[in-house]
């Protein structure tokens, strides 16, 4: 399902963004994604998928155009300001960014305890969130002992702990094998039917394909194609 | 808020250790620099204000040639203190200090004739002038060649040359050194925060504040600044001791004034940590940029 019809949560309106050196990431891009919606950003290296992701994030700057988020305009933030959009959402990482010598709880723990959560908090919530990703039977391991998927199961949870309405995951699976890249999908998907906006940054195409998701195809900084997919999430 | 600065501080603490051996290079520079600076600029003052009780320490007894007659001791009197340096000229008239001298040991001097020359008794203003006035009080025809002017020179020397010393080394070397430890501090920062720059992106990812971020590194500087102002003021209060030892050993009436041990420890603190607060924020500011 595309965003027709639904409220717009985000909209990038005619986004350029241009790197040092005149390396240019996006050209005019314009589209809207619905809350709720589980879309997928897909293209060849250098298309721009990550950019597309990283304005939300504010880790890119706009050269021109605007990017709403939740009717707010972000490109226009001060630093000051980006810490509290970060809290409005939750960012995967491809690499996953998990502290080897703290275990898995702490990892999410840490998270927490960073964004200003006391101790009590931090005990109360923590077992309830590597619930929701299927993590909770490996709390006490450490993250050389996980495999692939259960790392990033693991950062999954952290990107949870602000309890976000939208998430973002720039390749999840880039580092997994199918089966366990199949297992994070299904995990993303069950936080979307929960709720959650869910964008992904992705050129796995054998698990986008099962996902039956809105499919934002990205080539050269420009869409190529959009789409439409069978959103679980709620209006 | 407890819960919040037990996590700000364990923060801090995680980069000490992890930088071990950059936090002791910046602590004990700091440290030196401190103690040469702060140190001995305090036994700079002591040292100078034990100097101004050595009685007699400013004076020079300037002996005249015999026969120098009334004119001659005036006009050496105006030359005198003419001369750059020179505080005060006092005459001591022949006749007076035989007199004093028949007064004080009459068995001794009775009988004899006057055998004393007139004399001056000439102050100066400070004692890295003392060679040289005495240069120019000597070279008067109406003084006398052989002993001409007699005055505590080594001691002056001495004294001088330490009171010298201690500005140098408090000023130059301190000065130095001072600038290498903001280095260090700056560089030891600078380390932890690649160090941690996982913990870093981590905090960024979930929004934590610039203030969450930015106070374990401000932490960590505070901390080496201070600790490097606690062990420069044990440094000075060794230094103290020891010049009291020496001065003891010099004079039995002269002692050196009750450290201010308290006082200069909250100077010396409060200026490492300052310092260290400062290079810190320096260190972090354009790597800790939200990215």
């Amino acid at each position: 399902m595309t965003s027709e019809g639904k409220t717009p949560y985000i909209e990038y309106r005619d986004v350029q963004v241009e790197y040092p050196g005149h390396v240019r990431g996006l050209r005019g891009v314009s589209l809207t994604i619905a809350r709720g919606e589980f879309a997928f950003f897909i293209g060849k290296t250098g298309a721009g998928k990550s950019t597309m992701l990283k304005l939300l994030t504010r880790e890119a700057r706009l050269t021109a155009g605007s990017v709403v988020l939740n009717g707010r305009e972000i490109g226009n933030l001060r630093e000051s300001e980006v810490p509290g959009l970060r809290r409005e959402m939750g960012i995967v990482p491809q690499d996953f960014a998990l502290l080897p010598r703290k275990k898995v709880w702490e990892n999410v723990a840490y998270a927490m305890r960073a964004v200003g959560h006391t101790r009590k908090e931090v005990r109360k919530r923590v077992p309830d969130i590597l619930d929701l990703v299927s993590i909770a039977h490996r709390a006490d391991a450490y993250p050389h002992q996980l495999s692939g998927g259960e790392q990033q199961r693991v950062a999954i949870a952290r990107a949870l702990i602000n309890n976000p309405p939208l998430l973002l995951a720039d390749e999840p699976t880039g580092n997994l094998d199918p089966e366990h890249s199949w297992e994070i999908m299904e995990v993303l998907k069950r936080l979307n039917q929960r709720g959650a906006t869910v964008l992904v940054a992705s050129h796995d195409m054998m698990v986008i394909h099962r996902m039956t998701s809105r499919i934002i195809t990205l080539d050269e900084g420009m869409v190529s194609s959009d789409e439409g997919g069978e959103s679980a999430g709620s209006d | 808020m407890l819960d919040r600065i037990s996590f700000l501080f364990g923060e801090a603490m995680v980069a000490l250790r992890r930088n071990g051996n950059m936090a002791y290079a910046a602590i004990s520079t700091v440290a030196i620099s401190l103690f040469l600076i702060g140190g001995l600029g305090y036994l700079y003052l002591r040292a100078s204000a034990y100097a101004n009780t050595i009685p007699g320490k400013f004076e020079m007894r300037v002996i005249l040639k015999q026969g120098t007659d009334n004119k001659g001791i005036q006009d050496a009197i105006a030359t005198i203190r003419a001369i750059p340096g020179v505080a005060a000229v006092t005459w001591i008239p022949k006749d007076k200090a035989w007199a004093k001298e028949q007064k004080d040991n009459p068995e001794l001097t009775k009988g004899l004739d006057n055998p004393y020359p007139d004399a001056f008794k000439v102050t100066i203003k400070d004692l890295g002038s003392g060679d040289e006035v005495a240069g120019k009080i000597q070279s008067l025809a109406t003084v006398d060649p052989a002993e001409g002017v007699k005055y505590l020179k080594d001691e002056q020397r001495l004294i001088d040359e330490l009171l010298r010393l201690l500005k140098w080394l408090g000023g130059a070397v301190g000065g130095l050194l001072f600038a290498t430890a903001g280095v260090l501090i700056y560089n030891a920062i600078r380390l932890t925060v690649v160090s941690r720059r996982l913990e870093i992106r981590i905090m960024q990812l979930v929004g934590a504040s610039r203030f969450t971020i930015h106070v374990p590194f401000i932490i960590e500087g505070i901390v080496q600044g201070t600790v490097g102002g606690f062990v420069a003021t044990l440094m000075i209060a060794g230094g103290n001791h020891i010049l009291g030892r020496f001065i003891g050993g010099l004079s039995n009436h002269s002692t050196l004034p009750d450290f201010p041990f308290t006082p200069l420890l909250a100077i010396l603190c409060l200026t490492g940590a300052v310092y260290g607060m400062l290079c810190s924020e320096l260190a972090i500011r354009t790597p800790l940029k939200y990215r």
